[in-house]
């Protein structure tokens, strides 16, 4: 069994429902990577595992969530608050408002420390430099005195990993955690991340929209177009054989070494709307491959021969375009 | 001439102050520039937060004042120019800016809009003669006749995008700058625009100084690519795939994450961070995070030099 | 340019169309808004609709009560209360609304200049609003009248320039915070004047905040002009103000209470509903955000 799974997810946000039979699952010592565009409900996931859809009026319609044998779909707020940060941790993109400007770093990392494995003062600020060490800050001991203010954004976003790590989780969910930063920040952190996975055996989701990180990090990936799943797969297997259009275009998107100049065309159109979601197959109005069907009826996802899971009438290699 | 512009020792300084009665602190933005940009191409800059990218292209359309250096534009010295000589010439040199979100007014009708920059260059249009330039220049960036009438909360980032650049086009401009325009958008919707960008450049042979934090892109789409880092250009590659002689250069390339888990990247263990653009140290600005810097990196700052094949770079040990 | 100013006037009237009909269709709007246009009519009318001449005194019939003849009752002159109380509506709202007025006018003026331009022209402003902000509207108005003598426009430069630095200090922080768009960039990297910028961009999208803020001024201003009249510093006799009304009226408290009493209600009901239209205003125009700003 998985250390998470997800089975046919559906939620409920004030009576539109931006997430539509998702399932997913993600092992110890490996990362999962959810890429979609801005709308596709990569956040809500995020959101839905770590029991915070109340926070914005949202509920779970459907489905389960399985976190080490325990049904969280069920689980009530007081044993969520245990498990929350304890045992699956969450890093937000913005480092700048994850970190309370008027304490001190050290002391926000010992708080995590101090409330979920009930250290005490001295020995949460010891374990916090030793945590702060082995992410690679330099001067830790220096730095555990400093405020938010006084770091760059790559400190800060080591000290929201930090924070994250202090109470020993096993999962942890990172939502787009390095777009904020610059570029070879951003590789630093992200190997970063990769390293502490493979050295800590943790499970770790890496929410994302950047094909490059995924092609880079993770071993398996969940795309998501507009609140449902258009294909999920090994990551090798994906790249190699995208078979949902959107995927293909997804990675069609980020040039490379061997892109021809003018051949960068994007996807046409725009993720639509909650509220004007098409019917059928979401992503038919931009799809280069759409034929009859994909308007009226919704692609079931499909779990072919070669693994993985696909939701699409005519997926890549298979047969000619209709018009 | 095939320069359209020229940049020589460009500079800007800007001064900071701590309260009321702290110490003035200046800071060089960007420092002694010397930059040809060449007619119908597309020069590209690249480089993170601080390298002075954006103040190098405002500085460019003198948006802001440099504190030293020269501007020539198609033989033109724009420093010497009075200001309403160079609110005339702005009609042959143009801006399309980062956040699509803010560059139009959130008043303004998209008509109103593609329509003002006649208006501030003085340019008469009859009713039938304007509804004409609207729809050509909705057509020109993909967008329908309709959406003339919409106000920009009613429109996607990336449609936004494009009106920004149908408004700075609209006045059929020489030279355009592009500060990354792509940034806050979707990869989906990136694609798209640079994939407009071009279709543009080649129809109407425009000259584009293209700014960004992506080599990746960078290396797709422009011809030659200006690295800058902390104010100041470290390597001019001639041609986009040249090898980089920079280890900065190397190190953003490095960092980029190629869309292929074939090719993956070896884990770096590099931990420099970007130093403070108010207190630079006296060598290369770089020897604090590359691997291969010695004393004379710490003292002496390289300069650029430049090879017979127009390849520049700035290193005491270049690759 | 016949294009920009065509689409310009319609998108205006269909905006103002919205924006009355979000006002007028709220309970809170519609109320205030109906009290309101009728004081106006009122006020504007008052010599034809007026039962009574408001100056002409008859001590024989001097602080009668309420009736059928005198529906408010008479002072103790011996005049119409209602009449008078109508044409004191013209003296407090042609006072506050003139006043507030030229001061939203002016105040906006300085406040996009010192913002837009800054350097020493702003730090002087700054300084003289900061100034004038320590010091109660009500002392300077009463310094003002005591320095240039009483009588209405006296009251009404008062009032002015006591609320100038709220207007000043408010367009500025909007030009302030609208500076820095992108939008005012791009315009100027189309070789847009700084009158262009000012008059086409900054002014349109600043002045909603302001309004709203003169809007609620006014019922301000009314109070204050009050005050002023109860001090008999505002318009002098014969020329009716709810002020003065309210400070014959103390000598009679007891005896002849509605002499007090309704020009005071006028005053209280009329400064509510003017809050509450503004309130209306702010909800329909959706700018609590920007007002916190300033």
């Amino acid at each position: 069994m998985a250390l998470l799974d997800v089975k046919n997810l559906s939620i409920d946000i004030h009576g539109i429902r931006p997430l539509d039979g998702i399932s997913f699952h993600v092992d110890k010592g490996e990362i999962l990577g959810i890429v979609g565009e801005s709308g596709s409900g990569k956040s809500l996931t995020a959101l839905s595992v770590m029991g915070l859809l109340p926070l914005i009026g949202g509920r779970i319609e459907r489905g389960t969530i399985t976190f080490d044998g325990t049904e969280l779909t069920t689980l009530p707020e007081p044993a969520f608050r245990k498990l929350r940060g304890r045992r699956i941790a969450f890093i937000t993109q913005n480092p700048m408002t994850s970190l309370d400007p008027v304490m001190r770093v050290g002391a926000q990392i010992d708080q995590v420390a101090r409330l979920h494995l009930k250290l005490d003062a001295k020995a949460a600020q010891v374990r916090s430099i030793e945590i702060m060490e082995k992410l690679r800050i330099p001067e830790a001991a220096t730095l555990y005195h400093h405020y938010p203010h006084q770091l760059s954004g790559g400190m800060k976003q080591r000290i929201v990993i930090a924070m994250a790590l202090a109470a020993d989780p096993d999962l942890i969910i990172a939502d787009e955690p390095t777009t904020a930063l610059d570029v070879t920040i951003q590789a630093q952190i992200i190997d970063l991340l990769v390293e502490l996975v493979r050295d800590r055996d943790l499970a770790l989701i890496l929410i994302t929209h950047d094909m490059g990180v995924v092609a880079q990090t993770c071993d398996r990936v969940v795309v998501l177009y507009a609140g449902r799943i258009a294909e999920s797969h090994a990551v090798q297997a994906i790249f190699a054989n995208p078979r949902h259009p959107y995927t293909k275009a997804l990675i069609r998107c980020i040039p490379r070494e061997d892109t021809v100049p003018g051949s960068l065309t994007g996807i046409p159109g725009a993720v639509p709307s909650v509220a004007h979601y098409p019917s059928g197959c979401r992503y038919h109005p931009r799809c280069a491959r759409r034929g009859p069907p994909c308007d009226g009826i919704v692609p079931a996802l499909d779990r072919p021969m070669g693994g993985g899971e696909i939701a699409c009438h005519f997926p890549e290699g298979m047969g000619n375009v209709h018009v | 001439m095939s320069d359209l512009v020229t940049l020589r020792g460009l500079g800007k300084r800007f001064e900071s102050r701590k309260g009321l009665f702290g110490k003035a602190r200046a800071m060089m933005a960007v420092s002694d520039v010397t930059l040809d940009i060449p007619r119908g191409k597309v020069t590209g800059v690249v480089g993170e937060s601080g390298c002075g990218k954006s103040t190098l292209a405002r500085l460019v359309l003198r948006l802001l004042e440099p504190s030293a250096g020269e501007i020539q534009f198609d033989n033109v010295n724009l420093r010497a120019l009075s200001a309403p000589t160079l609110r005339r010439l702005r009609r042959r040199m143009q801006m399309v800016f980062q956040d699509p979100y803010s560059a139009i007014d959130p008043r303004y009708s998209m008509a109103d809009a593609l329509l003002e920059p006649f208006q501030i260059q003085g340019i008469k249009l009859g009713a039938a003669e304007a509804r004409a330039k609207v729809e050509s220049l909705l057509a020109m960036v993909g967008l329908g006749a309709q959406m003339a009438t919409s106000y920009p909360h009613q429109l996607s980032g990336g449609q936004r995008q494009r009106i920004g650049i149908a408004r700075a086009l609209a006045l059929e401009p020489d030279f355009l700058v592009l500060d990354e325009p792509t940034a806050s958008l979707d990869v989906s919707i990136q694609a798209q625009i640079i994939s407009l960008l071009e279709k543009l450049q080649a129809e109407l042979g425009l000259t584009y100084l293209f700014i960004s934090h992506d080599l990746g892109l960078v290396r797709y789409f422009c011809d030659r690519i200006v690295v800058m880092y902390l104010g100041r250009v470290v390597e001019i590659l001639p041609d986009p795939q040249a090898a980089p002689r920079h280890p900065y250069t190397r190190t953003l390339l490095e960092s980029n994450f190629v869309p292929d888990p074939t090719q993956r990247r070896e884990i770096r263990r590099l931990t420099g961070e970007i130093a403070s653009a108010f207190d630079l140290p006296p060598g290369c600005a770089f020897a604090a995070r590359c691997p291969n810097a010695d004393d004379l990196c710490r003292r002496v700052r390289p300069e650029l030099i430049t090879d017979p094949g127009g390849h520049a770079s700035a290193c005491h040990h270049p690759l | 340019m016949s294009l920009i100013i065509d689409t310009q006037a319609g998108a205006g009237q269909s905006f103002r169309r919205s924006v009355a009909g979000k006002v007028l269709l709220t309970p809170k709007g519609g109320i205030s808004g109906c009290y309101l246009i009728c004081l106006v009519l009122l006020a504007l009318l008052a010599p034809w609709l007026t039962p009574y001449p408001y100056d002409v005194q008859e001590l024989s019939i001097a602080s009668q009560a309420p009736s059928l003849a005198h529906w408010l009752g008479t002072d103790e002159f011996g005049r119409d209360v209602l009449s008078r109380i109508m044409y004191g509506a013209r003296t407090s709202l042609s006072v506050s609304i003139t006043a507030i007025s030229v001061s939203v006018l002016v105040g906006m003026t300085l406040g996009a200049v010192a913002g837009y331009f800054g350097g020493m022209f702003d730090r002087f402003v700054t300084a003289a609003v900061d100034l004038s902000w320590s010091f109660p509207e009500i002392l300077i108005a009463l310094i003002l009248v005591a320095i240039i003598g009483p009588g209405l426009h006296s009251t009404m430069l008062a009032i002015g320039i006591a609320y100038l630095a709220q207007f000043t200090r408010l367009t500025r922080a909007q030009i302030l915070g609208l500076k820095n768009e992108t939008f005012i960039e791009a315009t100027r990297n189309l070789g847009a004047s700084h009158g262009h910028i000012v008059f086409r961009h900054l002014m349109p999208n600043a002045l909603a905040p302001v309004i709203i803020c003169g809007m609620l001024a006014t019922g301000d201003a009314i109070i204050l002009e009050a005050t002023l009249g109860f001090f008999g510093l505002g318009a002098q006799p014969p020329v009716p103000s709810w002020g003065a009304m309210m400070s014959s009226g103390t000598a009679q408290i007891f005896k002849a209470p509605w002499i007090i009493i309704f020009p005071g209600l006028a005053v209280a009901v009329t400064v509510i509903m003017i809050n509450l239209f503004g309130d209306a205003l702010i909800r329909a125009l959706d700018i609590r955000a920007k007002l916190r700003e300033g």
